[in-house]
């Protein structure tokens, strides 16, 4: 009985790949992007705007986290502080008369040079003191943060927001972000950054001795990541008109942007926005009729997933997929 | 400051290094045997001291019998936790994902298990004990932190008398600097890593206990701890007991002085600053510099 | 001409432990150079330090009059440097042919035209196109040996590091590595060859090295070398019947 490839490698066995085959992966996405930009006309309830909306960011940060932690293998349990950064520095960009777009590039400018500063030092440090450096990192930042007097401390800080709120702008801004984080995350996984990402993933220094600069190469997506967080936070933060330390740098956002990608399938593509999807949709239905046992619940999913399919949803759709295929081909050998 | 304000502050921080060794110490055991981070080590702090604050509350037993009693049953917690979860998942000798997002997990599920059982609210131990105070010459301490550190310090020495004389001890040491070495002569790998894996929890939990002596607490009370228990063992290096002593000593240190100079609400940011600067400026711990020059790298 | 590698007083220790201890020596360009000893010899270690995979204590490493010693692996790469591994170590979830691809993607002249195809033929010449697509994880000891050796070669070095690439393999796959190297050799690669197989070395490699306890033993032809009592007494208890 052959053995199954884990997630991320395409089977060596088929008999060729069919027109449906790459038909379904490029038209499925579009057909997607076609509908939910179609869906503010269709006339459902704010609420459900809203949700998406929400669940959108969280597309995008999702999408960002794996290109370090999932494509590069980097799991940084701190992501939690470019999503702040990105937040506060919109803020700040709107309440000093900048345009929206522009206030959005700068809160991911900011968290991509704060990933450089916080990459530097700690991609020298080797697997579990990595993680536990972006845990110091992140609580650092927001407990400094809590005692800044100028972004309001503790208190939070307010967006003074000179138009009209209306929803299907914002709903509008965090789909074409999260197309585009989805757009980049295809493009770095088809690249030779790409390529460069998986080798150091799976073996540093083989390669390092191939000719790859593993520096070099975690710092660009690390700061690729970090923007896309970064400007996630900023779409929110302009949507929501307030922001808090507590609420945007919360260690309980790091766990959510990290746990996303886990649960849809880290490392692939479509993993990250799956999570998303299932996250943002457990999560309100959790919050809203067992406020009490969210992190009972996400911590028991976390768990189920390392214990019995760490590719998470897409490793599931995967293995069926290929169960699928085996019956249908009964009587040849593989 | 005069030499008596001194000298109390550094007693002060000796007696809280003693505790924090004794908070720390259960990862390194973990991390050495099995090279997992124990991200859950909070969770089990947590309940440790509602173990120890239930005792004491409904059935009127002495914060430090409840402590000792801790020992035992979270002895047996954690190789509960390590026969469900733990076991079924592959380690290496290197750590890896997998072991850090399941202890992840759990941390989670204990988090929300101590909400849903307890509560929102502070809690604190209060004993004659937790108001009274010792007097030697011009040095004066409260009871509570010398008794506290009394018990740290036993169990740190226990700890350190069952692995240098016991077999279980032996195994362990052995696992700890060559697994492969330790299964050709005889070390049965699995029982071990379950046996240290529940002592790794029993000295959480009665760590928990004795933290919950000197602080309130609430469900969240373990990952404030947990983030200090990490910069003590990247000071001491994760696989060394004398480095996390050192390490110990050091964040208490900085704590206990610093606030002659910070405002109180800085203070979490202490142990955030020191373990980044540490990292940065020790990327194996104290004990990773120590170690290279004794040990084939 | 100028020899392509010198080592000069080339030492490692770790923790005072000498594996490496004063080793010179040089190799011309287009040179065969075999490295033996026994085990724990420091063998593997030279070539980690030659690699850019280890950093000298002291010592020099000169590669075509460049100083290499404290470089990094990738560095030594670009300069034309490539090592297979004694444990071979495969990027697991990915194809053989996506494994020779890295090499082929960032070795030396990187972005080669059209990389798929030339990856293709890194894996004809080891002989394991049969596997282009199976993941890595899934190879044989002796497969995965090979692909060490399709990965380094994809790299385009100038000079080839192999540590006991033949090791796992039969005699027939052993002949044909080889083969191999010795085309390599022909076409204008250096090579320094570790291996443990003495026939193999002593039918290919001239000079070679012998090195024990961290110091370079004998060096010379195959012939002389064999006959040296140093080095006969290193391999105590092994006569090599050649």
């Amino acid at each position: 009985m052959e053995q199954e490839a884990p997630v991320g490698v395409k089977a060596g066995g088929d008999s060729g790949s069919t027109f449906v085959s790459r038909f379904v992966p490029a038209v499925v996405p579009l057909l997607l992007l076609a509908c939910l930009a179609a869906l503010p006309l269709m006339g459902p309830g704010p609420n459900i705007i809203r949700l998406l909306f929400v669940t959108l960011t969280w597309v995008t940060a999702s999408v960002g986290w794996n290109l370090i932690g999932g494509f590069a293998g980097q799991i940084s349990f701190g992501f939690a502080v470019f999503y702040g950064l990105g937040a506060y520095t919109t803020a700040l960009s709107l309440n000093s008369g900048i345009p929206p777009v522009m206030a959005f590039s700068f809160g991911a400018a900011v968290a991509a040079v704060a990933s450089l500063l916080i990459g530097l030092p700690t991609f020298r440090l080797k697997g579990p003191y990595f993680a536990i450096a972006t845990i110091g990192v992140s609580e650092a930042v927001r407990v400094v943060m809590m005692n800044v007097p100028f972004t309001g401390g503790a208190s939070g800080y307010r967006i003074i927001e000179k138009t009209r709120f209306v929803q299907s702008q914002h709903y509008n801004t965090a789909l074409i972000l999260a197309a585009l984080a989805v757009g980049i995350s295809i493009l770095v996984r088809r690249s030779k950054l790409g390529l460069a990402l998986v080798a150091i993933r799976e073996d540093q220094d083989a390669a390092s001795d191939l000719g790859v600069n593993p520096f070099i190469a975690k710092l660009v997506v690390h700061a690729l990541a970090a923007a896309l967080a970064g400007a996630a936070g900023g779409v929110y933060a302009r949507y929501s008109l307030f922001i808090d330390p507590d609420g945007v740098f919360a260690f309980r956002n790091g766990i959510a942007i990290l746990l996303m990608p886990i649960i849809g399938g880290v490392g692939t593509i479509w993993g990250p926005v799956i999570g998303a999807f299932v996250y943002g949709l457990i999560h309100e239905e959790v919050v809203a009729n067992f406020p009490q046992a969210h992190l009972l619940i996400f911590g028991s999913l976390l768990i189920l997933i390392i214990l019995f399919e760490p590719g998470g949803l897409v490793g599931l759709f995967r293995k069926f997929m290929r169960s699928l295929r085996a019956r249908s081909s009964v009587g040849s050998h593989s | 400051m005069s030499a008596a304000d001194f000298l109390n502050l550094f007693i002060a921080a000796v007696l809280l290094a003693g505790v924090y060794a004794a908070m720390s110490v259960g990862m390194t055991i973990i991390y050495g045997v099995m090279k997992i981070v124990n991200l859950a080590h909070a969770g089990f702090l947590m309940l440790g001291a509602y173990f120890v604050f239930e005792a004491y509350d409904r059935f009127k037993i002495d914060p430090l019998l409840g402590v000792l009693l801790a020992f035992p049953v979270f002895f047996l917690i954690g190789m509960g936790v390590h026969w469900l979860l733990v076991r079924r998942i592959a380690t290496s000798d290197q750590p890896t994902l997998t072991s850090l997002l399941l202890l992840f997990g759990v941390w989670l599920v204990l988090q929300n298990l101590g909400y849903l059982i307890w509560g929102n609210s502070d809690r604190a131990i209060l004993t004659p004990r937790t108001l009274s105070s010792f007097e030697l010459g011009p040095i004066s301490f409260p009871t509570v932190r010398l008794t506290v550190f009394v018990v740290a310090v036993a169990s740190l020495v226990g700890l350190e008398f069952v692995l240098h004389k016991t077999w279980f001890g032996r195994s362990v040491r052995a696992l700890m600097q060559n697994k492969e070495a330790g299964q050709i002569v005889g070390v049965n790998v699995q029982r071990t890593a379950q046996i240290a894996f529940g002592v790794g929890i029993a000295f959480a939990g009665a760590a928990g206990g004795l933290l919950a002596m000197l602080y309130s607490f609430n469900p969240d009370f373990g990952a404030s701890f947990q983030l200090r228990a990490f910069v003590i063992i990247v000071l001491g290096g994760l696989e060394s007991f004398g480095g996390v002593a050192i390490g110990s000593l050091i964040l208490a240190l900085a704590e206990t002085f610093v606030i002659l100079i910070l405002p109180a609400s800085y203070q979490p940011a202490i142990a955030f600053s020191l373990l980044v600067v540490a990292l940065i400026v020790l990327p194996e711990g104290i004990a990773g510099l120590w170690n290279k020059r004794r040990r084939w790298a | 001409m100028a020899p392509i590698l010198k080592l000069k007083s080339l030492t490692r220790y770790f923790a005072g432990l000498a594996a490496v201890k004063d080793v010179s020596f040089e190799i011309e360009p287009g040179g065969l150079v075999g490295l033996i000893g026994p085990n724990g010899a420091g063998k593997t270690t030279l070539l980690s330090l030659v690699a850019g995979s280890l950093k000298p204590t002291s010592g020099k490493i000169e590669f075509e009059g460049r100083n290499l010693a404290g470089a990094k692996s990738f560095q030594a790469v670009r300069a034309g440097v490539a090592r297979t591994h004694q444990i071979p170590k495969p990027f697991k979830t990915m194809t053989v042919h996506e494994n020779v691809e890295v090499g082929l993607r960032f070795g030396r002249q990187g972005g080669a035209a059209s990389p798929a195809k030339k990856a293709e033929e890194f894996l004809e010449m080891v002989g394991i196109t049969h596997l282009a697509l199976r993941p890595a994880l899934l190879l044989s000891v002796g497969d995965l040996k090979r692909l060490e050796l399709a990965r380094a070669l994809a790299a385009r070095p100038t000079l080839l590091l192999c540590d006991e690439i033949c090791s796992g393999l039969t005699e027939t796959e052993s002949a044909l590595i080889l083969r191999l190297l010795c085309d390599i050799r022909r076409a204008g690669t250096t090579i320094l060859y570790v291996e443990h197989n003495l026939r193999a070395i002593m039918s290919i490699c001239d000079p070679v090295i012998v090195m024990n306890y961290g110091q370079k033993l004998a060096e010379g032809p195959p012939g002389t070398v064999q006959n040296d009592p140093s080095v006969i007494e290193a391999y105590i208890g092994k006569k090599a019947k050649l």
